[in-house]
């Protein structure tokens, strides 16, 4: 007998189980976030929109208008700093350069959130690194305050973003066809123009889905914002955990996980639209 | 390769480019060697050798691509090699035409001008000139990656030139099309190159396009330049071993020696006896020389076995190869060696089967002789 | 061509800056962690690995430790055998449903840990788990699984599908092919994917502090609970022995497996 797909049950079977389980705790996040509130309690009543409702509030659209923004800014400042590094990257003539570059750049993602957020503080705090030096120098008299604010937040942020962004970018630029930008010089374009006229343009795709991909990261951070934030600066991620941990408000703090995994979809969804269209147009891949 | 293969810079007038003892090295490996040549203004002179020959490093070196370790390039009388390629203002069609994906037709012809800051209006007049000289009207709009192998062809072309070049570089433009667009753009190559009288340097490792399109021909291999000629002379008075059998088919008899006894001048071969040159002998003849004959296989022809005549020598049929209009048989001659026959027509398939013994009539009015160390 | 040499000195100066603005925390790490006195000093006012010795003794960080080992061993090796599977079906295999099995299977890349964390959290209390070791682990391997899938799917991928057609044309069944043609070509791809998923298990913080409580807390979750209370640096040696570690996997699993290739960055 002919078996036609071998294996298909089997290794599809804990595939779907995962599955369904990810969905049923997406779902309890879902379920909960139309149940009442019942003060003092962990139990929580009947169906009810009223967290919905109760986001539009001044104080909570803030919260999210400063989580755009500061998710907004982190993009914007890691591909203006990755752009570079990925150029050199993909670039280097020597190949020693360029392993050192990947390593340098790629490291970084994986010593974990605490570990990096932790030394950021160390950097940015009152008796940390920057204000030690600064003073050493003779540049200040006092301390400068970084941590706890929206700009020491973006700084870390940034630099959590840079090696993901860097990896989008090295991957587009490694794309490029050589010989459009030999072309370019050819035609009497000078190493500036051949990078802005040819070199940019078709690594377009690669920044975008960069931007959107940092961006839609950011809007879910959590412990940058925990740490060096220190509660002056809220971004949703913070705002949730403080409605689940402290007030005790399960539905509301699952009301705004949910809003910030439809941000995080929408962000891609659109993404997806843009590059889409823009690949479409340069036919390129 | 001998020293009179390579063509000394002339300081003659109208030379558009001199290459003076341009040489290469990648590391220890040498890319180009003391290559030295000089193209006269209007010229159509092609790079031909197989790859890796380094007639890609040299055209790169002219487009400023790739530094020479040594020696100088001459562009209208300018030395350029220490030049930025994109003040050059040398046109180049690449392999692979480089068109810019995120630009339209008309875009990307308009690119160079658009470098060298020209007026809109004027850069407009030349684009569309250049459109209708590569017969682009109607299509200015498209996005390149639209377009057919043979429309992207034009529109690198027409880039290139738009920008009034000292000279135009082709680097293989026609490897990418298929057999029927491949012989149609030659065409428009020749028609191109004789309405406008730029100098053009065309790299291809195919010998037809080499013959077909330029005035000269330069072979090179292994980094150096091994014969510069026009066609007809190239095939006909190949100057080394290389070249012969490089371009077209040949025959490489085994070494022999020049006779010329009661006015009759022969090619001894030992083991074979004298083949009689029946006209005056060819260039190269000195009596007593040791020589390497090179014979095309269209001057070998195959006659009935037994039947005797003057360069008439006898073997067994190994195979036929029918190409259509015509069939190579390669026939065993003892003494000589595998010979190819080429006769029209595939009768000799049936009248000379594989096995059955061949006799071959040698017409040595024809052959190259060549020194036995080439 | 003398302006060009500025510009690329200038270029260069450039990522030298960019690429110590990336590394300098950890370096200030490093330094803190060998720093005798309690309160930061720059640069340190000795050497000494007192730290170092209270960050491993100390008894929180010990259980947290032991803790995230076991999640990060059962987690990594579950997605391992649950991705390797899933990637050699959607590379041979299409199906109905099999579009939403995806988007379902790879959205942890997408979806806010602290979302997800809540999630587990929930069904973890729904089921009377809650905060204990399964959901934990079932959490992580959700977490880390696309990076094993896409791992041995880049894999497969570069396999010649011909190989499988002639091991059949020889007279192997199916089974035979998969042991005997396809797993060893994609056991570098599954080691990589593995080693990444342990890594970023073991590193993971927003979704652990969700589902683990104080008895069940992962290294980085003990980490944050010391920085909240403490102000020395314990944490410092701590954060400096993580680092070298994954640092020093990330070269071994570099030099033995292409990270480059796991990772898909392909800069040629």
């Amino acid at each position: 007998m002919i078996q036609k797909r071998p294996f298909f049950i089997t290794f599809l079977a804990p595939a779907v189980l995962t599955a369904v389980i990810l969905a049923a705790a997406i779902f309890e996040v879902l379920q909960y976030s139309v149940r009442e509130f019942v003060p003092g309690s962990l139990n929580v009543g009947g169906l009810t929109l009223e967290n919905f409702a109760r986001i539009n509030r001044p104080i909570y659209w803030w919260v999210l208008a400063d989580t755009f923004f500061i998710s907004l800014l982190t993009a914007v400042f890691s591909l203006l700093a990755s752009y570079p590094v990925a150029y050199a990257l993909v670039r280097a003539k020597k190949d020693w350069v360029r392993s050192a570059l990947v390593s340098l750049s790629i490291t970084p993602l994986f010593t974990g959130e605490i570990v990096r957020t932790f030394s950021w503080m160390l950097t940015l705090g009152t008796d940390g690194f920057i204000n030690s030096m600064l003073r050493k120098l003779g540049l200040i008299d006092m301390p400068i305050q970084l941590m706890y604010t929206r700009f020491g937040v973006v700084v870390a942020l940034v630099q959590f973003s840079m090696p993901v962004m860097i990896i989008l970018l090295a991957t587009a630029i490694a794309h490029v066809d050589r010989d459009c930008e030999r072309a370019a010089a050819n035609l009497g374009a000078s190493p500036s123009a051949v990078f802005w006229r040819v070199t940019l343009p078709l690594t377009l795709p690669g920044i975008l889905s960069g931007i959107v991909v940092v961006f839609a990261w950011t809007m879910s951070a959590f412990s940058t914002p925990q740490l060096i934030g220190g509660g002056k600066i809220l971004m949703i991620s913070n705002l949730a955990y403080l409605q689940g941990f402290s007030v005790l408000n399960l539905p509301f703090a699952a009301t705004l996980s949910l809003i910030a995994l439809v941000c995080a979809l929408g962000s891609l969804a659109l993404m997806k639209t843009i590059t889409g269209r823009i690949e479409r147009r340069l036919a390129v891949n | 390769m001998t020293e009179t293969a390579i063509i000394h810079p002339s300081k003659e007038a109208g030379s558009a480019v001199d290459i003076v003892r341009v040489r290469k090295d990648f590391g220890s490996a040498v890319g180009v060697a003391d290559v030295s040549l000089t193209i006269r203004n209007g010229e159509f002179v092609t790079l031909l050798g197989p790859s890796g020959c380094g007639k890609s490093t040299l055209l790169g070196m002219i487009a400023g691509f790739v530094t020479p370790t040594a020696g100088k390039i001459v562009v209208d009388g300018a030395d350029i090699t220490d030049l930025e390629p994109y003040r050059r203002d040398i046109g180049m069609v690449f392999q692979s035409y480089a068109l810019f994906p995120h630009m339209n037709v008309h875009d990307n012809i308009a690119f160079g001008l658009r470098m060298r800051k020209l007026p809109a209006a004027q850069v407009e007049k030349e684009v569309a000139r250049a459109i209708a000289m590569m017969k682009l009207e109607g299509f200015e709009a498209r996005r390149v990656r639209q377009l057919s192998g043979g429309q992207q062809q034009r529109v690198a072309l027409a880039r290139a030139i738009v920008i009034r070049p000292k000279v135009l570089l082709l680097d293989e433009p026609l490897s990418a099309l298929d057999k029927n667009l491949r012989a149609q753009m030659q065409v428009e190559l020749s028609e191109l190159h004789r309405k406008t009288g730029l100098t053009t340097i065309f790299v291809t490792h195919d010998q037809g396009e080499a013959l077909s399109l330029s005035d000269r021909i330069v072979v090179m291999n292994k980094g150096a330049v091994q014969q510069v000629a026009a066609p007809i002379e190239l095939y006909r008075q190949p100057a080394n071993g290389f070249v012969a059998s490089f371009i077209g088919e040949i025959n490489a008899l085994p070494p022999g020696r020049c006779e010329l006894k009661d006015g009759t001048a022969s090619l001894v071969l030992p083991g074979v006896g004298p083949l009689v040159f029946p006209t005056a002998p060819a260039t190269g003849f000195a009596p007593g020389r040791q020589v390497r004959a090179f014979l095309r296989p269209e001057h070998v022809r195959p006659v009935l076995a037994g039947e005797a005549g003057p360069n008439v020598v006898t073997g067994k049929v190994e195979a036929h190869i029918y190409q259509g209009s015509h069939t190579i048989t390669r026939v065993v001659v003892e003494g000589i060696g595998l010979v190819e026959t080429r006769v029209t027509g595939a009768e000799i398939v049936a009248s000379a089967p594989v096995g059955a013994s061949l006799g071959l009539a040698f017409d040595l009015s024809e052959a190259v002789l060549l020194d036995t160390a080439d | 061509m003398r302006s060009q040499k500025i510009g690329t000195v200038a270029f260069w100066s450039l990522v030298v800056a960019l690429l110590t603005y990336m590394t300098l925390p950890t370096i200030v790490v490093l330094m803190t962690s060998v720093n005798p006195t309690e309160i930061l000093a720059f640069p340190p006012q000795g050497v000494s690995f007192d730290w170092y010795v209270k960050a491993v003794t100390y008894p929180d960080f010990r259980i947290a430790f032991k803790n995230g080992l076991i999640v990060t061993a059962c987690a990594s090796t579950l997605a391992l055998i649950v991705g390797s599977a899933f990637a050699w079906l959607i590379h041979h295999y299409d199906f109905r449903g099999r579009g939403l099995l995806e988007g379902v299977l790879w959205s942890p890349l997408i979806i806010p840990h602290f979302t997800l964390g809540f999630g587990f959290l929930l069904l973890g209390g729904a089921f009377g788990v809650q905060q204990g070791y399964v959901m934990i682990v079932l959490a992580h391997m959700v977490l880390v699984m696309p990076f094993v899938t896409r791992a041995v799917h880049v894999s497969l991928a570069n396999i010649d599908p011909a190989l499988a057609r002639a091991a059949a044309n020889l007279g192997a069944s199916p089974f035979q092919v998969l042991t005997r043609i396809t797993l060893p070509l994609v056991v570098p791809g599954m080691a990589g994917g593995w080693l990444i998923a342990a890594v970023l298990s073991l590193t993971e913080f927003t979704a652990s502090l969700y589902v683990t409580g104080s008895r069940t807390q992962t290294l980085p979750v003990a980490m944050y609970n010391y920085i909240r209370e403490y102000a020395d640096p314990t944490v410092s040696a701590i954060s400096a022995l993580l680092i070298i570690a994954t640092t020093l996997i990330m070269l071994v699993a570099d030099r033995t497996i292409g990270l480059r290739r796991v990772l898909a960055i392909d800069t040629h």
